[in-house]
């Protein structure tokens, strides 16, 4: 698809800002098309990414259930062994973003029940998932944001 | 904006009976936070033998907003801190009739010759005037919690929590406003508020008004470096006043420029000052707690515009923004006060 994308997006986002925002004559609406604007370079930034960054997360979260897997009890282990076992066989983001808030939901659980076990093993997992937690945020960060 | 000037005429008639030719000039709609619409408007009349200009500003209900707030509330806050050390417009009128102008709204005095937008306030001529700007900015959030909630009538319209309660009374809601609006899982924020819930803070030094959403941007700045009034008291409540301190402390108020708090000051000077103006002691391990809390307070509020934006409550494409922009700077904050941004 030509232009590509985030090309096109860019490009509609500048055209916002630069040309219709500035004809704008009510204040309020030309703040809302600079916004939009911001909106459109975010999702430029977005859409070459939004792919690999589940791929990814959603590896690394079914590595950390295998390795958890053992220390769970027998109900959130056996749905750990589950999870971990799971492949994004479907690319298409949506598939993708189904797989991950589902791996996602499943760590609070995880996370929740690390933090009640007493041992070395537990205090190493809970910093692999901090580890992983930090990576999250990373995987999601635009370059506008203010931190 | 015809229809809406007309009927605001019609409702300044209603109220002020012996005024005549009332009219209303230049409505505008404008950016005022992101919870009511917000109008800058002219109303002319002629009352007795004069003709009368009054520039006001019309705080109207949204459809659907960032955050669910009273506006008696915001309305009593103005009212309560108009003519003390803390300036804010004087407002005018309360209206919970919704014949008038479809939903309840409140006016005020429009301050005039001020700016509030964290870019602009970087940016000549104000951008001279950070430090003196920072030095006032947390003066008169001291002087917001050294006043006396009851002295000012706040005790009327808002709950007195016990001292020993704040901590609890503020989580409490903020986690069931995640628990109801939340579009995807939030495995940071559920953990920050399991680590809130195991290391609860000291009660509070006293029982004071909590502005609770004090940062740069939410007041009018002087092209002299002047604080001519605090605004978007929406969310005022009493409470711990430390709440109001870490909240005007999250990072993600430093607008990317550095690490000084707000933009304005170094984090160490802010406290200093605030504790100078409000007589209290901000205690390093209550004040991490209320910063954690802070940034689970914020991301809540980023979940709800994102899900009013994503329904189609409410298009404003601010609350979208917020929700991308905003809502992973957020969690990264919450990382680094628990200690895990490393």
């Amino acid at each position: 698809m030509k232009p590509e994308v985030p090309v096109a997006l860019q490009k509609l986002s500048l055209s916002l800002l630069l040309e219709i925002g500035p004809a704008i004559g009510v204040e309020y609406v030309q703040r809302g098309a600079g916004i939009s604007a911001m909106m459109l370079q975010m999702a430029a930034e977005e859409w070459d990414r939004a792919a690999a960054r589940r791929v990814e997360e959603n590896a690394a979260l079914r590595a950390l259930f295998r390795e958890a897997a053992a220390l769970a009890g027998a109900a959130l282990g056996a749905r750990l062994r589950e999870a971990a076992a799971g492949e994004d066989r479907d690319l298409r983001v949506s598939a993708l973003e189904a797989s991950n808030q589902a791996l996602r939901a499943l760590l609070v659980e995880l996370h929740a029940h690390v933090e009640t076990l007493d041992s070395p093993e537990a205090r190493r997992l809970e910093e692999a998932i901090w580890t992983e937690l930090r990576r999250s945020t990373e995987r999601r960060a635009l370059p506008l944001a203010p931190f | 904006m015809a229809d809406l000037s007309e009927r605001f005429a019609a409702y300044a008639s209603h109220r002020w009976p012996d005024a005549r030719d009332v009219r209303v000039e230049g409505l505008v709609r404008i950016h005022g936070g992101a919870s009511r619409e917000t109008y800058r408007l002219v109303l002319r009349c002629r009352r007795g033998a004069g003709e009368e200009e009054h520039r006001l500003i019309l705080r109207r209900d949204p459809p659907g907003s960032l955050i669910e707030t009273e506006r008696a509330v915001e309305f009593r806050a103005y009212t309560a801190f108009h003519g003390t050390a803390v300036p804010v417009p004087a407002a005018l009128w309360l209206e919970e009739d919704t014949r008038w102008l479809d939903r309840p709204f409140f006016v005020m005095q429009e301050v005039r010759g001020g700016e509030a937008s964290p870019q602009a306030l970087f940016a000549p001529p104000y951008s001279a005037h950070l430090e003196r700007i920072g030095e006032r900015k947390w003066t008169l959030l001291g002087e917001i919690h050294r006043a006396d909630p009851e002295a000012l009538g706040m005790t009327e319209v808002l709950e007195k929590v016990p001292l020993d309660a704040c901590w609890r009374r503020e989580l409490d809601h903020w986690e069931r406003v995640i628990d109801e609006d939340e579009l995807e899982p939030q495995p940071i924020a559920r953990a920050a508020i399991r680590w809130l819930r195991r290391h609860p803070p000291r009660p509070a030094a006293k029982l004071a008004v909590v502005h609770a959403d004090y940062r740069t941007g939410n007041f009018l700045v002087s092209p002299e470096g002047e604080i001519l009034a605090i605004l978007d008291w929406e969310m005022t409540h009493l409470g711990d006043p430390l709440e109001d301190l870490a909240w005007s402390l999250n990072r993600i108020w430093c607008w990317a420029r550095d690490d000084r708090a707000g933009g304005l000051l170094p984090r160490e000077r802010a406290i200093a000052v605030w504790e100078r103006a409000s007589g209290l002691r901000a205690d390093p391990e209550d004040l991490r707690w209320w910063e954690v809390f802070s940034s689970v307070k914020g991301l809540a509020i980023w979940i709800s515009g994102a899900k009013e934006y994503s329904s189609g409550a409410n298009s404003d494409p601010v609350l979208g923004m917020a929700g991308w922009w905003l809502g992973n700077s957020q969690d990264r904050a919450m990382l680094e006060t628990l200690g895990h941004l490393r």
